[in-house]
């Protein structure tokens, strides 16, 4: 039963992920990740890691991939874009170097792999278990994590707030 | 005790007077040849000076001194200077009759708007011949032998404006330049062979032991390369052929440096480096066949020329032959001996020439002079005299060097006496034909041309100088110039047969001579007699045409090939090609910085790839994800 | 079973970096770095469950909070840059050349 909800999940990532790096209409690609995402979280639940399981899914495709889709259909986008010489250049060059990547890592995971064969263990990813540690061991990188979003917070203010002046400016002009 | 500042006086002298007329006098031709008189005589003086320290002690002094030059590892050259009878001597002449033409260069010059430049390189010359006599080594002598080439090429072609000078200076240069090429062989395979211990060493003194351990066949190799140097400079054959054009260059020049010094330097360095030939009989007899062919072929053609410096140039290219026949023949002390006294006498004639040029407006061909003797007495008089010493004439001096070498080769090789015996009866049957047709009888009534005037002596700057040679032509023979260059060997007893032989074959030739000309006719009768053998002789023995072949069609293309191969592999492909390498390999590494962030994101995935790839000990994979964006970037930007 | 879940994550890590060197649009650069740490997140776990050690999965809490905060102000760029250029082509910001 694992093998197989292992390969189909694993399966409709993959090609969710192709259709995020290939498909024309932004809107598309953002709805893809959304998909990948979904078979990741899917993923982490074989693995019985539910707790980050979860988070992935109402934070990730919760949160921020709506975000995504707001800023896509706020900036009003059709189906991009002249091609230039460049790019079509790169697109090749890029591809065979991501394959070049691939290629190293298996290299890596293979012999990785044939030194290391593994059962895996018996925990179990739940809630309880994960808040316990969540509040005992990691209390400082949890509190900390609070500064780290007002931060991110105060530069998106500044950065719209830029934006915005600059946009009015140039439209009284 | 011999002073060494003298030396190194008589040394630089001459070449302070050479940088002092570049430097400050080139237009005053007064003071550049004052200036250049100074020198050569500050020199004659310190040599004099030296001479009589030298014998003041018995057996005669000797001293050497030398400042170290280089000194790397093993290879030590030095500069200094070798003082012994035999470098006095040759000093004395150089200095000598060098003083004799500076001073008689003042007149005969003194019409030429550029005489500066002139005294200027008659100073430059002197300095490079003190040079080599005094060189105490190898390279040292190779550095002024070379100098001397120089200033010879610079007064051959001193009237640069006349392609025929112009021409005959690179000639000269071109031909001693191949001669050198064998000399700097022979020193550098010398130094080779020359350790024995104590190093390797370029120094005459140091090598004089080593001789004797070198192998008798690497011996004669070396002697033969050296003597290559021989040949190019004494203009023997098949090397002569410049000295007959280097005519071309001033009377003073002919005198001084192809005739007295230069042309005698090679015989010069056989006689001091003598140690090196004497084990070597194969190459010993390959220097004297050379020196009597040399002398024969020279006295056949002197016969068919009508040029007088070119007749006297063919009479110092036999004259030469004949002193390297005589070191060939192991004899240094006769074959120096000649070189004195022709000095002597060869200075002598050329100065007449000289004078007898510049009377006549720089005429030079000898059937458009006639009765001389009677128009310029002293002239006539001291060139008699010099015609009967090189004739070999008793009581002068030509006679008794003379002698000496006909006597070396009739003990030693027949052959060889008789092929210089009968050069010995050309020489006088030319220089007759000279005397005769320029000099004796009555001058003609009118004279036709431009020039009416009346001809007269030339004046007694000029003058004098000829009457000191012809005084030290008749008396050379008798003032022990043996004993005093070679101070060890018994003192030569004449040999009455030879001495004989060659009175009477000198006079034949005088006679034949006036037999033909003695009446004199307006064109040469020898013409018409000869018939196609004086076609040969005109043309030199074709020796002018077959390296002028050689030259054009196998030379040149041996050149044009070698620039090609220069052009096109060292000039093109490897210059150029990294040069281009460097543009294309910029053009292509331009797009590394092109601004767009994705781009560098690229580079930055691909160095990583790489790096994992390098620590895995992937070297093909290395080679293949490095060179697919490389070419990438090279085809498509 | 490891390795299986280690091959998947790379050639995820591998489509993410194709993403990121190739789009044309920045909105899809973007997506690809969420697609990096989504592979990531997917190694640290599959780790954390056959090494039987819990911090993996506390890793993925925190990477996936910070990529949160990350994707908001990387939008926020996005959306300067569309005012200022009027375009997200990647191609139109060059200016880091000097």
């Amino acid at each position: 039963m694992s093998p197989f909800f292992f390969y189909l999940f694993a399966a409709i990532l993959i090609f969710a992920s192709l259709a995020v790096i290939l498909a024309r209409n932004p809107l598309y690609n953002v709805l893809a990740l959304v998909v990948a995402i979904f078979s990741l979280s899917c993923l982490f639940v074989l693995l019985e890691a539910f707790f980050v399981g979860m988070i992935l899914l109402l934070v990730y495709a919760g949160a921020v991939l709506v975000f995504f889709l707001f800023v896509v259909m706020c900036l009003n986008l059709n189906t991009v874009v002249l091609s230039s010489q460049q790019q079509t250049r790169f697109r090749w060059l890029g591809s065979f170097v991501g394959l070049m990547f691939l290629f190293s890592f298996a290299l890596a995971a293979k012999s990785f792999i044939r030194a290391h064969a593994m059962e895996p263990s018996s925990i179990r990813g739940t809630i309880e278990v994960i808040g316990k540690i969540l509040f005992t061991d990691y209390l400082l990188p949890f509190e900390l994590t609070s500064f780290l979003l007002l931060i991110a917070i105060f530069g998106i203010v500044s950065l719209a707030q830029g934006a915005l002046s600059t946009g009015k400016d140039s439209e009284n002009l | 005790m011999i002073n060494a500042n003298l030396v190194w006086i008589a040394f630089f002298a001459p070449l302070a007077a050479c940088v002092l007329i570049t430097l400050f006098f080139l237009k005053c031709k007064t003071s550049s040849s004052l200036i250049a008189i100074a020198g050569i005589l500050t020199s004659f003086v310190c040599s004099c000076l030296v001479f009589t320290q030298i014998f003041q002690t018995n057996p005669p002094a000797e001293l050497q001194q030398s400042l170290s030059w280089i000194s790397i590892d093993s290879l030590t050259i030095n500069f200094g200077f070798l003082i012994n009878p035999l470098a006095i001597m040759m000093l004395l002449i150089v200095t000598g009759v060098g003083s004799a033409i500076f001073i008689y260069s003042r007149g005969y010059m003194d019409e030429d708007p550029s005489a500066p430049r002139f005294f200027a390189y008659l100073s430059l010359f002197a300095f490079s011949m003190i040079g080599i006599v005094l060189s105490n080594n190898f390279i040292q002598l190779f550095i002024f032998w070379e100098l001397v080439g120089l200033s010879s090429y610079l007064l051959i072609g001193f009237w640069y404006a006349k392609p025929s000078a112009a021409d005959a200076g690179v000639k000269a240069f071109m031909v001693n330049r191949l001669s050198d090429f064998g000399f700097l062989c022979g020193i550098i395979l010398l130094w080779s062979v020359s350790d024995i211990g104590s190093g390797r060493s370029f120094q005459f003194t140091n090598l004089m032991p080593v001789i004797a351990h070198i192998d008798p066949h690497m011996l004669t190799i070396i002697g033969l390369l050296l003597f290559c140097g021989v040949v190019g400079k004494s203009a023997q054959v098949p090397l002569h052929v410049w000295l007959i054009d280097a005519m071309e260059g001033p009377t003073p020049v002919s005198a001084l440096i192809h005739a007295a010094t230069m042309v005698a330097a090679g015989i010069y360095l056989l006689a001091r480096t003598f140690f090196i030939f004497e084990p070597s009989t194969t190459a010993l007899t390959i220097i004297a066949y050379t020196g009597a062919i040399t002398s024969l072929m020279a006295a056949i053609l002197a016969v068919a020329e009508n040029d007088i410096k070119r007749i006297l140039a063919y009479s110092t290219l036999s004259q030469l032959g004949l002193m390297v026949m005589a070191l060939g023949l192991g004899g240094p002390m006769q074959g120096m001996y000649h070189l004195t006294t022709h000095a002597f006498f060869k200075a002598l004639l050329f100065l007449g020439a000289g004078s007898v040029i510049y009377a006549l407006h720089h005429e030079q061909n000898i059937w458009n002079m006639q009765g001389l003797l009677k128009k310029m007495p002293v002239t006539g008089i001291t060139f008699l005299i010099g015609t009967l010493a090189l004739c070999g004439i008793f009581p002068l001096s030509g006679f008794w060097s003379k002698d000496g070498i006909l006597a070396l080769a009739y003990t030693n090789n027949t052959v060889l006496y008789l092929i210089a015996a009968t050069a010995s009866g050309l020489t006088a049957f030319y220089m007759g034909r000279l005397f005769f047709v320029a000099f004796w009888g009555d001058a003609p009534a009118s004279r036709h041309g431009a020039h009416n005037h009346e001809i007269h002596e030339s004046p007694a700057v000029m003058t004098l100088p000829l009457i000191v040679l012809a005084i030290l032509s008749a008396i050379g023979g008798y003032i022990g110039i043996p004993h005093y260059l070679f101070p060890q060997e018994a003192p030569e007893s004449l040999n009455m047969r030879v001495a004989l032989i060659s009175s009477v074959v000198a006079l034949l030739g005088l006679g034949f001579a006036y037999m033909i000309y003695g009446k004199r006719t307006a064109s040469d009768p020898l013409v018409t007699k000869l018939g196609v053998f004086y076609t040969v002789l005109q043309n030199k023995f074709y020796f002018d045409i077959v390296y002028a072949w050689y030259v054009d069609n196998i030379q040149q293309n041996v050149a044009l090939a070698l620039f090609r191969i220069e052009n096109g592999i060292i000039d093109r492909a490897i210059i150029d090609g990294i040069a281009n390498l460097a543009r294309v390999g910029g053009k292509a590494f331009r797009y590394l910085q092109n601004g767009i962030v994705q781009s560098y994101a690229l580079v930055f995935v691909l160095g990583a790839v790489l790096l994992f790839l390098f620590l895995i000990k992937s070297y093909t994979l290395i080679f293949v994800v490095g060179i697919v964006p490389l070419l990438l970037f090279l085809l498509l930007a | 079973m490891l390795g299986h879940y280690l091959i998947l994550s790379g050639i995820i890590f591998s489509l993410g970096l194709i993403g990121v060197m190739t789009s044309r649009n920045v909105l899809k650069v973007l997506l690809s770095l969420e697609l990096l740490l989504a592979a990531s997140n997917l190694s640290f776990v599959s780790f954390s469950k056959f090494n039987g050690d819990y911090a993996g999965q506390l890793i993925v809490f925190f990477v996936i909070l910070v990529a949160a905060a990350e994707v908001a102000i990387g939008l926020a760029i996005i959306v300067v840059m569309y005012r200022r250029l009027s375009t997200i082509q990647a191609d139109e910001l060059k200016e880091m050349k000097w």
